[in-house]
């Protein structure tokens, strides 16, 4: 017991000097200095790529919304006030970029359903042309993920941009109801019924392949 | 009691139930009910059912994401900085704009916004020139950088001034201002004839091809101290230096230019304007620290195509230095393009190697 109070008073500590450096980077970051500013992006922007790629299935469009999001962040960061956490702040941008880009793409039909990236011309750079080095798959084993990917694609593309969102950053972000709704700008209640909202539809969409 | 709360659903689940295990599941409860709910599922089977059904959604779900690998990331970040780059270059103009007309207030009026825009260019063309009017610089302005297309007569080679014992000394330059180049471009493939226009205790004024050394040494002036001159009068004194790219002072001037000049477009001039000058070692480092250290992607995209040029002729001596320069260049430049040529250099010049 005393242990897991020292436990917790050490990480109380930690987070307090973490949130203080984060604030000095803010600070130096809207003083001009740009190198404040990539070391915030460097802190955030794995999180971010995640949620933007878990979203909209492509690479090229999670780099637009990638890219969207910092450079608004990194034009309106004088008007940040510090009054939620730099973290709040960034994913209500991140968010807001996101859910236009689901909105977007929800009026477009042709763009609805994922493409394999092979199967896309245009451009890539020289990283995307690296090869990967994953293990080879199983043949039978891939085919039968391609056709379960299809599936679950059908299945989200039936959710709102909101539901979509809300489900990624409840069960994927690991982010609580009250926090999406800061970052969402609406109310936890709101929050609580778009989550049931995407998981019944989830359900129906899907049942019969858990 | 648990069989009532079943036959409220059509599939059997306990209604009081239903919604709440989605917020089970998502770790939204506290303490009290997740107490209730344990103790509801060691006596109800369909419940328990509900929330093995609700976590096989969410495991079913996460087998299909995808996590972004680091090439991605690392796309990404480059994207980024080249568009901070750009944001930056472009920050101030609208920074200035924001601060008189706020976007805020453009948007919701957008004709209204460009007619009152309109207003105030029409208002600053007829008024400002009446508060900015400054009869001395107005006339350097005038006749500052110019370019005239053809000779006016200017024949002779040399020192021309309003006193003719006066001679061009250090002093002399240290106090003048240049008013004007003119660059008369010559037939027959010779080197223009320029004219410099020098404002000091006595006016002077300059004559002769960029082969005559008090051309050359006020050019030289011009770029030395680039604070005093503007882009226009520097970029063409870089213009006509190139012609001497191979006089040690001239190319060290140049090479300095490449440093130290605080405009891209006059260290991307003379960075050209080092094609071809000798000996290539020093070019070579010039073109290396323009590489590293320019903060102008344009700049550093002309020093990396300068010296796979230079590669292209066999002129570029493969060092270590070099090499581990390109590959600093390949793995951290945020510039895609830079990042690809810098390996197409490592190739062109490195041992064959894995890098």
């Amino acid at each position: 017991m005393g242990m897991s109070v020292a436990f917790e008073g050490d990480a109380r500590a930690a987070a307090a000097v973490k949130l203080a450096e984060e604030q000095a980077l803010v600070r130096k970051a809207q003083a001009g200095d740009r190198l404040a500013f990539e070391e915030l992006v460097g802190r955030f922007d794995r999180e971010v790529l995640r949620l933007a790629l878990n979203l909209v299935h492509r690479p090229e469009d999670a780099r637009d919304i990638y890219q969207e999001s910092f450079l608004r962040v990194y034009r309106n960061l004088h008007r940040f006030r510090f009054e939620c956490s730099f973290y709040t702040w960034l994913y209500r941008i991140v968010t807001n970029v996101a859910l236009d880009h689901l909105r977007r793409r929800t009026s477009r039909r042709e763009d609805q359903a994922p493409v394999p990236e092979e199967a896309e011309g245009g451009t890539r750079d020289f990283f995307d042309r690296q090869p990967e080095l994953r293990p080879a798959a199983n043949p039978e084993k891939h085919l039968l993920g391609q056709e379960l990917g299809a599936h679950i694609a059908t299945a989200l593309d039936k959710l709102s941009p909101r539901e979509r969102m809300v489900f990624e950053m409840k069960h994927y972000q690991g982010l609580k109801l009250r926090a999406i709704g800061e970052m969402l700008g609406t109310s936890e209640e709101t929050v609580k019924n778009s989550l049931f909202r995407a998981t019944r539809k989830l359900r129906a969409s899907l049942d019969g392949m858990r | 009691m648990q069989q009532e709360q079943h036959e409220n659903m059509p599939d059997g689940t306990c209604s009081r139930f239903e919604e709440r295990w989605t917020l089970f599941i998502a770790g939204e409860l506290d303490a009290s009910e997740v107490a209730e709910m344990k103790s509801h599922l060691v006596e109800c089977e369909r419940c328990n059912e509900t929330l093995a059904q609700e976590n096989a959604l969410v495991a079913l779900l996460s087998s299909n994401r995808v996590e972004p690998d680091a090439a991605l990331l690392a796309g990404c970040r480059a994207s980024l900085e080249d568009a901070l780059d750009r944001e930056e270059e472009h920050g101030w103009l609208r920074r200035a704009f924001g601060a008189v007309l706020p976007v805020s207030w453009i948007s919701p009026a957008p004709a209204w916004s460009a007619a009152v825009l309109l207003l105030i260019g029409f208002s600053v063309g007829v008024l400002g020139p009446r508060f900015l009017w400054h009869p001395a610089a107005s006339e350097n302005s005038q006749v500052a950088s110019q370019v005239v297309g053809k000779a006016g007569g200017t024949t002779s080679e040399g020192l021309v001034a309003n006193d003719p014992g006066s001679r061009l000394s250090a002093i002399d330059l240290h106090s003048a201002q240049v008013a004007g180049i003119n660059v008369f471009p010559s037939d027959d493939n010779k080197p223009p004839q320029v004219e410099l226009r020098l404002n000091a205790q006595q006016p002077l004024t300059v004559q002769g091809t960029v082969n005559n050394d008090d051309v050359k040494s006020v050019l030289m002036f011009v770029l030395r101290n680039n604070q005093r001159f503007d882009a226009d009068t520097r970029m063409n004194a870089v213009e006509l230096l190139r012609a001497r790219n191979n006089d040690a002072d001239v190319r060290s001037e140049l090479c300095h230019t490449v440093h130290a000049d605080h405009n891209a477009a006059v260290r991307l001039k003379a960075l050209e304007a080092l094609d071809g000058a000798e000996p290539q070692d020093i070019i070579q480092q010039t073109l290396l620290d323009a590489l590293v250290d320019d903060q102008n992607p344009g700049v550093r995209v002309e020093a990396i195509n300068a010296l796979r040029a230079m590669a292209a002729k066999g002129q570029v001596e493969s060092d270590a230095h070099l090499l581990a320069v390109l590959r600093e260049r390949m793995h951290k430049d945020p510039s895609t393009y830079i990042r690809l040529q810098s390996a197409a250099a490592i190739q062109d010049l490195g041992p064959r190697q894995k890098f």
